[in-house]
């Protein structure tokens, strides 16, 4: 095979990975920008348990539970204390003792080394199994919704009444709900005496805001037409019966991966189950300042991605998955080997024409300045576009600020912060690779890392 | 009581192996032969051109080229380099297809038929962007008119081509049978 040849093949390759990202960004934006809120419910109608695991959160978890038992009166809170190495346990018990009694509605779930420590679905499974022991096995569980949320996490204060609303667990059809998610640091710079560090940390947490309310918001939105909508692991609302039916003898309804929150959603939609989405609410949580840390839960997140491909069997084979659901799906899981592929793919004719250039610089020049440079222009646009638009749309639909000029700033910003995961991606393999599998979970901000690891293997 | 099992469609008992080795081996075929793809292109190309035009076409299929314009001023020749050929963007399609019929072989005919609409307009398309080039090169001279076709026109219409020939793909491989 000559070298033309295999050239036209990546070119091929590149091209057709590039209109398809384009077509879907066209496609998902559409249905984003045109949604209007949806009526709400009556949050009685149903029993709510909050479920928050806990490693090492002694300084985040007071607050998170004082916020949700006095913006949720009537539901109930799970703390999940999986081993901590530092005062978790102990602050949660002393809030669970106030004004002389004993607050009923928030629990202590305590594990132990070496059953603790294992992966966050794990975590979520012993709070199911202490939830089904509180109830007993006569307990009504048709009314009762489980929501997760992270040791930092704010759920927005009318997220029950979104959720119970009709078209969601209104709805019996309807197994899990997943809330839309926004940083709630987005106007809090980092405590760093460098101001470039302070500047770029709240970039960076404001990145988050963004690619999680406008991309992921419109790629879950898009999926309510594919019946695809998956699970995040902050503010994820599921129905105990729907738990029930994929929970098995071992009552473990989250399973082993690195991306459990994706993996429930997957079993659910294959057991019948419906999935929502809503960004009428939201939960606020801590977006990362430290690009280190970021990295770090990208490559979780991307390793999760790649662990998760072994479900395309069951998605496939699924009579509850139609086939544009199921090829939604395959796109989505496909996504980290694509990076790798793009990765390989993408620099080769960047290569060639460098080669060329160091071959004939005047000869290279004449070809650039004759017309070249259109291509350039056209290709840059293409592979820069579907990250740019989120950058106004958010500014405009999100922040309700008309300053474009910031907006397509933030637009760049993003197409560079995306960029970042074709090196997480490579991470990710190399860890799959080396079986490493553990849960790396990612330090808060405000847990000093001077001389230990920004993440927490299992 | 006993359920009757779902009686199977003819496509569901398609044969998988053969599917995929008949998808493979095109594959292999478009990488194999795609030099004689590209005379068939330009063949083609030259066709078209005939029927459009009035100053003459000659096709050189060994060459890959076609010449037009050879009673004007300015007469013509396109190379169908392998850059420029569609052979290649049938490769992704086939790829994707094959994915699609190993998992749900069931939906089998449906892919096929997919693809080969997809196919037919990513090969249609090329043809459009040969056109587009020549339009062109007639309306603005060979040296204007090629730089814009080739470089801007070409191009777009490349992209855009792609993406109809991708959405009509999943959108016919996707879409639900009517009850």
């Amino acid at each position: 095979m000559s070298v033309k040849v295999l050239l036209a093949i990546t070119q091929a390759f590149a091209l057709t990975m590039s209109v398809a990202f384009l077509v879907y960004v066209v496609v998902i934006v559409v249905p984003y920008l045109r949604r209007k809120p949806a009526p709400v419910g009556d949050p009685a109608d149903f029993t709510w348990h909050f479920f928050v695991p806990c490693r090492d959160e002694q300084t985040v978890i007071r607050e998170t539970v004082r916020y949700l038992r006095t913006t949720f009166r009537k539901a109930h809170v799970w703390v999940v204390d999986d081993d901590s190495d530092d005062r978790t346990a102990r602050v949660v018990r002393m809030l669970w003792r106030r004004h002389g009694g004993y607050d009923p509605y928030l629990h202590l779930v305590p594990r132990v080394r070496p059953e603790a420590r294992t992966g966050k679905g794990d975590a979520l499974n012993a709070a199911y199994r202490a939830l089904n022991d509180w109830m007993g096995p006569e307990a009504a569980r048709d009314d009762v919704v489980v929501v997760v949320v992270d040791a930092d996490g704010r759920p927005a204060p009318n997220c029950l009444e979104v959720c119970a609303a009709d078209h969601l667990f209104g709805d019996e059809g309807i197994g899990a709900v997943q809330l839309d998610v926004w940083m709630s640091n987005v106007e809090t710079p980092p405590p760093s005496r460098n101001p470039v560090g302070r500047w770029f940390g709240l970039k960076l947490a404001q990145l988050q805001d963004l690619e999680f309310r406008t991309a992921i918001a419109a790629i879950q939105t898009s999926r309510g037409f594919t019946g695809t909508i998956s699970m995040g692991g902050n503010g994820q609302f599921t129905r105990l019966t729907a738990l029930d039916s994929i929970a098995g003898p071992a009552e473990e309804p989250w399973r082993g991966s690195l991306l459990e929150d994706f993996e429930l959603g997957v079993h659910l939609l294959t057991a019948g189950w419906r999935t929502g989405f809503t960004p009428d609410s939201h939960v606020a949580q801590e977006g990362l300042y430290s690009l280190r840390r970021f990295l770090v839960q990208r490559t979780r997140w991307g390793q999760g991605t790649m662990q998760c491909a072994r479900y395309l069997r069951r998605i496939w084979d699924s009579p509850h998955v139609s086939t544009l659901g199921a090829a939604e799906m395959m796109y989505y899981l496909a996504q980290p080997w694509l990076q790798l592929l793009g990765s390989l793919l993408y620099p080769i004719p960047f290569i060639l024409l460098v080669a060329s250039t160091a071959g004939d610089p005047a000869q290279m020049w004449t070809w650039f300045t004759g017309g070249a440079w259109i291509l350039f222009a056209i290709y840059g646009s293409f592979g820069l576009l579907p990250f740019l638009v989120w950058g106004p749309v958010y500014q405009l639909k999100c922040l309700r600020s008309k300053n474009i000029l910031r907006g397509i700033g933030m637009g760049f910003a993003y197409a560079a912060y995306i960029y970042t995961f074709y090196v997480t991606s490579w991470r990710a393999l190399f860890r799959l690779i080396r079986r490493r599998n553990g849960w790396a979970k990612t330090r808060r901000n405000t847990e000093h890392a001077a001389g230990a690891k920004v993440a927490l293997d299992a | 009581m006993a359920v009757a099992s779902a009686p199977n469609s003819g496509m569901a008992r398609f044969p998988l192996v053969i599917a995929l080795g008949a998808l493979a081996a095109a594959g292999a075929a478009v990488v194999l032969a795609e030099r004689f793809y590209r005379e068939l292109e330009v063949r083609l190309a030259g066709a078209i051109l005939d029927l459009i035009t009035t100053s003459g076409v000659y096709v050189a299929p060994d060459r890959e080229s076609v010449y037009f314009g050879l009673s004007s001023a300015t007469p013509f020749g396109l190379r169908m380099t392998p850059e420029c050929s569609s052979a290649f963007l049938l490769l992704p399609l086939l790829v994707v297809t094959m994915a699609m019929v190993y998992f749900r072989p069931a939906n089998a005919k449906r892919l096929f038929f997919s693809l080969g609409i997809s196919a037919l307009v990513v090969v249609l398309v090329n043809q459009l962007r040969i056109l587009t080039i020549v339009g062109l090169v007639h309306e603005y001279g060979t040296d204007e008119g090629y730089y814009w076709g080739h470089t801007l026109l070409g191009s777009m219409v490349s992209v855009l081509g792609g993406a109809v020939s991708l959405v009509l793909f999943v959108w016919l491989a996707t879409r639900k049978k009517n009850a």
